[in-house]
């Protein structure tokens, strides 16, 4: 039977590896299509991030100059905007399912929920980074402020493994709000907390000591400080090298998603037997 | 059929009946956020977002080596900008939310005085804000050294009540967008984060480029950061007054504004049936 009704079965793939990557894709384009059509991911995505960059931009004027400032300011407001994806999309993207009604449907799915999830999430992650796009235009375009790289493929390097070191956390946010009905007040309260915690407009070494554990269990602060270290000329952040920083990231990140997905495994049969997952 | 009621009434008659609207819509608007908003709500209002966002601020000026009174400047900015979660948002939200619960054809259905059912629905909020920036003033000081030796602390509560009250305005002319929109939410949140912005909360509005300016001086916490600066600095409240003045006039003006749009989006939305879109 080619069809049931007007519904048109998927197609039909064959191996382990073509299964996830089908799964990835359509979770990935189906995330896409939502953000079309409720555009409220826009306040975490841009308009949060943005507006704090636009007051950043204002003190830096005061003190700075030059192209360094501006890409200070692109690579921190990036990392705001995929930080804000992560924490609001990314980890309440279970939650939605819940008030969507469309729990069932998703674990209905063949396939394990944390492949569906990780799709959300890499698309979710994604977005983040139109906010540095916007940051960088208005730098050279109102700001008249010019834009260069110390290192292009440690900078490129570190961008994209910060990227996947996001969408890790983005994952295992995701698991830890599975069970949890207080999904909203977490998520809220993490937002400001987390770019003070890894350093996106000024670096960590500022904050004092008792915020630090918490700043370098956080991949991402490793990541931006790779970031600036392949960027900005003579950046002086924490007394690490940019390889040091970049391993401390890929293990960080492995242990994000090992945690996520061993969890992930085990929330998901604990939610269905017990068969709580709709509460909220 | 079509409601009589209220018609013929003397103006003690219906000012009296709008002031029951008013002290009803005041103790459900009360009685609404303390059910529907936990214990962790609160907490994140009153406690995490204050101090983190003051913080953020707070280590940006550091970090760009300013004197401490840039910081201090900053501190205080950010914690009387921390009620507009509060002020601003929750208030917007009032007809969205009616919309999520299905209540808003039943309240629009009322022969109620529009004013005194949503600004007294908003009125709980005017405290709540109040006391968030209460808070905000209190970790300036506490947590990141803002000196109140001098402060005229009466009118600081001044400044923070009459902010408080006129940023409800503005929440309430969001709420009027709100009930024609599928949702206030957008509006509100860039409301809210544009305070940042425009306010003087980080740095004087004169440093903003000319064309904005006057659109800084339309929102009340503009006027609310400016005295509040002055008050701390140990300004008497006679010489508070002018700024105070301007405050209370724009946020009167504000909630006119709002009420305009509120009557013309209710009428937009009988005619298109839209009240339930969201």
């Amino acid at each position: 039977m080619a069809s049931m009704g007007s519904l048109t079965p998927g197609r039909q793939v064959e191996g382990r590896v073509n299964k996830i990557i089908q799964v990835l894709k359509a979770s990935v384009f189906l995330t896409s299509r939502l953000f079309f059509a409720d555009p409220q991911w826009l306040i975490p995505n841009i308009i949060a991030p943005f507006i704090f960059t636009m007051v950043a931009f204002f003190l830096f004027q005061g003190q700075t100059s030059g192209s360094a400032f501006l890409l200070y300011l692109v690579l921190g407001s990036g990392l705001m905007g995929m930080w804000g994806t992560t924490i609001y999309a990314s980890a309440n993207s279970i939650g939605f399912d819940r008030w969507n009604g469309t729990m069932e449907s998703t674990l209905a799915a063949p396939v394990p929920l944390s492949w569906i999830a990780l799709g959300r999430v890499l698309f979710n992650t994604l977005q983040g980074v139109l906010n540095a796009v916007f940051i960088l235009v208005i730098g050279l375009v109102w700001f008249r402020v010019g834009f260069g790289l110390v290192n292009p493929p440690a900078f490129f390097l570190a961008s994209v493994v910060t990227f996947i070191s996001l969408s890790s956390f983005g994952l295992l946010m995701t698991t830890l709000l599975l069970l949890s009905r207080k999904g909203g007040f977490i998520t809220n309260s993490m937002e400001i907390p987390v770019y003070i915690a890894t350093g996106t407009m000024f670096p960590v070494i500022l904050l004092p000591v008792v915020y630090l554990p918490f700043a370098f269990m956080l991949a991402p602060t490793w990541g931006i400080e790779a970031i600036r270290l392949a960027a900005l000329p003579g950046y002086v952040g924490l007394p690490t090298t940019y390889w040091e920083d970049m391993v401390v990231m890929v293990l960080e990140t492995f242990a994000y998603l090992g945690l996520a997905f061993f969890l992930f495994k085990r929330v998901e049969a604990y939610a269905k037997r017990m068969g709580t997952l709709e509460e909220y | 059929m079509k409601s009589t009621e209220g018609r013929g009434l003397s103006a003690d008659s219906r000012l009296l009946m709008a002031w029951r609207v008013f002290r009803g819509a005041f103790f459900f608007g009360r009685k609404g956020l303390i059910i529907w908003d936990s214990w962790d709500m609160w907490v994140m209002q009153i406690v995490i977002t204050p101090i983190a966002q003051i913080g953020f601020f707070a280590f940006l000026s550091i970090y760009l080596k300013y004197p401490t009174s840039v910081t201090q400047f900053i501190v205080i900015g950010n914690a009387l900008q921390s009620m507009s979660f509060s002020a601003v948002f929750a208030v917007a939200n009032i007809t969205s939310q009616d919309k999520w619960q299905g209540t808003l054809p039943s309240t629009m259905v009322t022969p109620a005085n529009r004013v005194a059912l949503f600004v007294g629905r908003a009125w709980f909020q005017v405290l709540l804000s109040a006391l968030i920036a209460a808070a905000g003033l209190l970790y300036a000081g506490g947590i990141f050294g803002v000196s109140f030796a001098e402060a005229n602390f009466v009118g600081i509560a001044v400044v923070v009540l009459l902010t408080s009250a006129a940023m409800i305005s503005f929440g309430l002319l969001i709420s009027a967008v709100g009930l024609y929109m599928r949702t206030a939410l957008i509006v509100a949140n860039i409301f809210l984060f544009v305070t940042l912005l425009l306010s003087g909360v980080n740095f004087p509005v004169s440093e903003l480029p000319g064309w904005l300016q006057p659109v800084a001086w339309v929102i009340p916490l503009t006027y609310g950061t400016e005295a509040v600066r002055m008050a701390i600095s140990g300004a008497s409240l006679q010489s508070l007054l002018p700024v105070l003045g301007w405050e209370a006039l724009d946020g009167l003006l504000v909630l006119v504004v709002g009420f305009a749009l509120f009557s013309g989006f209710e009428s937009l939305s009988r005619k298109t049936g839209r009240f339930e879109e969201y």
